[in-house]
């Protein structure tokens, strides 16, 4: 494993932990849980301190600690697929692990609430598993398309976010979320307060505008003055807690400690020779992965959507809280992997990074990467596709990373 | 002379290209409202796929990860095979349905001379809530703006309401054909080409009565009930067939799930509903509702195995099986489920141990 070398992530890391210890006392108690998809408005929650798991991230705790086999293995046992979704259905399987305490971290405490949207054909039924055993409920949410959308959202969010979500999909939204909170209220005995939601939603915004620097911060500085290995747990954990005081200062302590590093003169890789972007999900079972080029070839990961995503795609400010929270999520998917929203966003990252080539993770989804990969090439970027899913180890390749190592001399360290 | 049946199969097995005066506007996915295109005077043409062709040009823009059978379709879209489509109204009945339309809408902006057709999608939801109504009545007024553009022609409340009587007839025969099929006088592959067959409504209406009127054979096989991936070709159901069964019953969009709900009234708002609630479909139902749907029909069709067919890339149907399975072992129907097969094919090694 990579030693962490900032100190942020260390920090986030022991945060996580001991926050995650400590959700176990009130859910035995009978309080409320909730697990919710990474892209669902989880501000509601933190306005109504109901405590929630972010589905995505106990997956990659899963994977992390190499069980994500074991849990794919669980649901074949119970006649569910294991090669469809793997990401949102790991966590799924850690409701049928016969062994809980031996799961990492002590286990995924059993929740009251899931909350998805739906996206996908196979997503929804995951959720629908969840919502069948006794004492959980899922609380679906609608995920509307858009016919005509303008190219830069990354340029109206934060202020024009009507323009560009579109009012259709926000008027969805909204009503959503009022029925959301009606839902938690009458559940949970929990009281939602617009004055709560409006501190959330600031803090977020702060959060996300700390993001930013750091971004662009990382983006300007050559060479890198980290790894993406070091970015990704300073940046996920306080997003997974974002909305609260420690979230925001999470972020602030991040850049601070960029900025250190970047005034120091300190590099990741002294012979930084090439600097690649990873796009897709992180390779949870195999974080050394990003690190492997470093020695041999001078080739630094130095961007990851996880830093580039809270930096562009959560700040939304507006006078009214739900409706700006709507155009968080409306089309939150969309922002990430819809050409071409995602296509024309990666270019502009790719830009403004200067990287001199683009790993792309291709999962065998829906999501699909022609438009991705034909934008970074039209514009000028040498692409690798990497053709696998990032939690399940039975698709990687055993030859991906000896070809990975002849496109990066072939195609991009001689450039 | 040609009877009814081999009529109507013959517009099903040459379903393109079509000849109209009108518009010709090719649907996507069982969710594009026909009613509203009939009623602006052009001809919808709902698009199916052709297994055991080419569809490399297709996968180049969808990737390996997307069901074949839209793979196919957008295939036969780049190389002209529909012949002429004025327009395209693609639906959102699933994953493979929505990302075929942003594939368009991008190589529309991109490459221009690809000749693709001005299209449009209609994002109609199935969530069985009130504010799901309020956004697909939103979409569908959209639609009803977007065809009146295309058209030239005033989509009143009478024009409406006429198209949707005459859509709703054709679910009421194709509910007679279901009928007629579960008396084995239809088989699967034939009930298929009566659902299927590209014809303006009016005369599909006229020649599905003809059917009704007619002498038909009485088969006999095994009583098999198809759950699982849609079938746009009878490939499959002729697999099975030959092998000695009868498709008495299906729960997916190119069979009895046409017809599983009327619009009721003539009116835009019921046809919102009619929409929003008709299914439920593998891709858009939840597992709860779809396992007591296979059931009832099930046991409606007196089917003695259900056969769960499941295509390569269509992620939804293995998450319903196990329910499926519970809910038909209740009834006694044993059911089978076959993954990862190939778009127009099954491997029938298996289907009938036991």
């Amino acid at each position: 494993m990579a030693e962490k070398l900032l100190a942020s992530a260390t920090e986030a890391t022991r945060y996580q932990r001991e926050w995650f210890q400590g959700l176990h006392e009130p859910v035995a108690a009978g309080g409320p849980l909730a697990l919710v998809n990474a892209d669902a408005p989880q501000e509601i929650f933190r306005a109504m301190e109901i405590p929630y798991v972010v589905n995505q991230w106990w997956a990659s705790v899963v994977a992390a600690k190499q069980r994500a086999p074991h849990h794919l293995e669980l649901l074949r046992e119970r006649g569910y697929p294991d090669h469809t979704e793997q990401y949102s259905s790991i966590s799924l399987a850690s409701l049928f692990d016969p062994e809980p305490h031996n799961a990492p971290w002590g286990g995924l405490p059993r929740p009251t609430i899931v909350l998805a949207e739906t996206v996908g054909d196979g997503g929804r039924k995951i959720f629908d598993v969840w919502g069948s055993r006794p004492g959980i409920t899922y609380y679906a949410l609608e995920s509307a398309a858009e016919n005509a959308v303008p190219v830069n959202w990354w340029d109206l969010m934060p202020h024009d976010w009507e323009k560009a979500v579109g009012t259709a999909r926000l008027d969805l939204m909204v009503s959503e979320l009022h029925n959301l909170i009606r839902f938690l209220e009458t559940t949970t005995g929990h009281v939602f307060s617009e004055r709560a939601l409006r501190r959330v939603l600031d803090l977020v915004n702060e959060q996300a505008e700390w993001n930013r620097r750091s971004r662009d911060l990382i983006a300007r500085t050559t060479p890198s003055p980290l790894a993406v290995t070091d970015s990704i747990p300073s940046v996920m954990i306080p997003q997974w807690h974002r909305g609260s005081e420690w979230a925001r200062d999470a972020a602030q302590r991040f850049y601070e400690e960029v900025e250190d590093r970047v005034r120091a003169g300190a590099a990741v890789c002294e012979d930084e020779r090439a600097r690649l972007m990873w796009i897709g999900r992180g390779l949870w079972f195999d974080m050394d992965f990003y690190r492997r080029f470093e020695e041999r070839h001078g080739a630094v990961f130095v961007w990851s959507m996880y830093l580039a995503i809270a930096a562009d795609g959560y700040p939304r400010y507006g006078d009214d809280p739900l409706r700006t929270l709507a155009a968080r999520f409306a089309s939150f998917h969309d922002q990430l992997y819809t050409p071409p929203w995602s296509s024309e966003w990666y270019v502009k990252e790719a830009r403004l990074h200067r990287v001199d080539g683009v790993v792309h993770l291709v999962s065998d989804d829906a999501r699909g990467s022609y438009f991705t990969t034909r934008a970074l090439r039209a514009a000028g970027f040498p692409v690798y596709e990497l053709h696998a899913d990032n939690v399940d180890t039975r698709s990687f390749p055993e030859t991906a990373e000896c070809a990975m190592e002849e496109w990066l001399e072939r195609e991009v360290v001689r450039r | 002379m040609a009877t009814p049946l081999e009529q109507l199969v013959g517009h099903y097995e040459r379903r393109y290209p079509v000849a109209a005066d009108g518009l010709v506007i090719g649907c996507v996915g069982q969710d594009v409202p026909v009613e509203l295109v009939t009623a602006a005077g052009a001809l919808p043409v709902r698009l199916a796929g052709r297994p055991g062709t080419d569809v490399t040009e297709g996968e180049t823009y969808l990737g390996r990860g997307v069901d074949p059978a839209a793979s196919s379709v957008l295939t036969r879209l780049l190389t002209g095979e529909y012949g002429r489509l004025d327009r395209l109204l693609v639906s959102r009945d699933c994953e493979a349905s929505l990302r075929l339309f942003y594939a368009v809408r991008e190589l529309r902006r991109l490459e221009p001379g690809l000749g693709l057709p001005e299209t449009y999608l209609v994002d109609v939801l199935h969530l069985p809530h009130w504010t799901t109504t309020r956004y697909v009545e939103g979409r569908f007024a959209e639609l009803v703006a977007v065809l009146e553009r295309w058209t030239g022609t005033r989509l009143t409340g009478p024009r409406i309401a006429s198209a949707i009587m005459a859509h709703d007839a054709r679910r009421d025969l194709w509910r007679a054909v279901s009928a007629l099929r579960r008396d084995l006088r239809l088989t699967g592959v034939q009930a298929l080409a009566a659902f299927g067959a590209v014809l303006p409504v009016v005369e599909h209406n006229r020649l599905l009565r003809q059917l009704l009127k007619s002498d038909l054979d009485v088969h006999t096989g095994r009583r098999i009930f198809v759950t699982g991936s849609s079938h746009d070709n009878p490939e499959v159901y002729r697999s099975l067939e030959e092998a000695g069964c009868v498709v008495v019953g299906e729960d997916h969009d190119w069979g009895d799930l046409l017809a599983a709900r009327l619009v009721g009234e003539p009116t835009l708002a019921a046809l919102v509903e009619r929409y929003q609630y008709n299914g439920p479909t593998a891709a858009r139902g939840s597992i709860a509702d779809r396992a007591a749907h296979t059931a009832r029909a099930a046991v409606d069709c007196a089917a003695e195995l259900v056969v769960s067919y499941v295509r390569r890339n269509d992620d939804a149907p293995p998450w319903d099986f196990p329910a499926q399975k519970e809910a038909l072992g209740r009834h006694g129907i044993p059911a089978v489920m076959f993954e990862h097969q190939e778009y127009g094919s099954i491997d029938l090694a298996e289907v009938f141990v036991g």
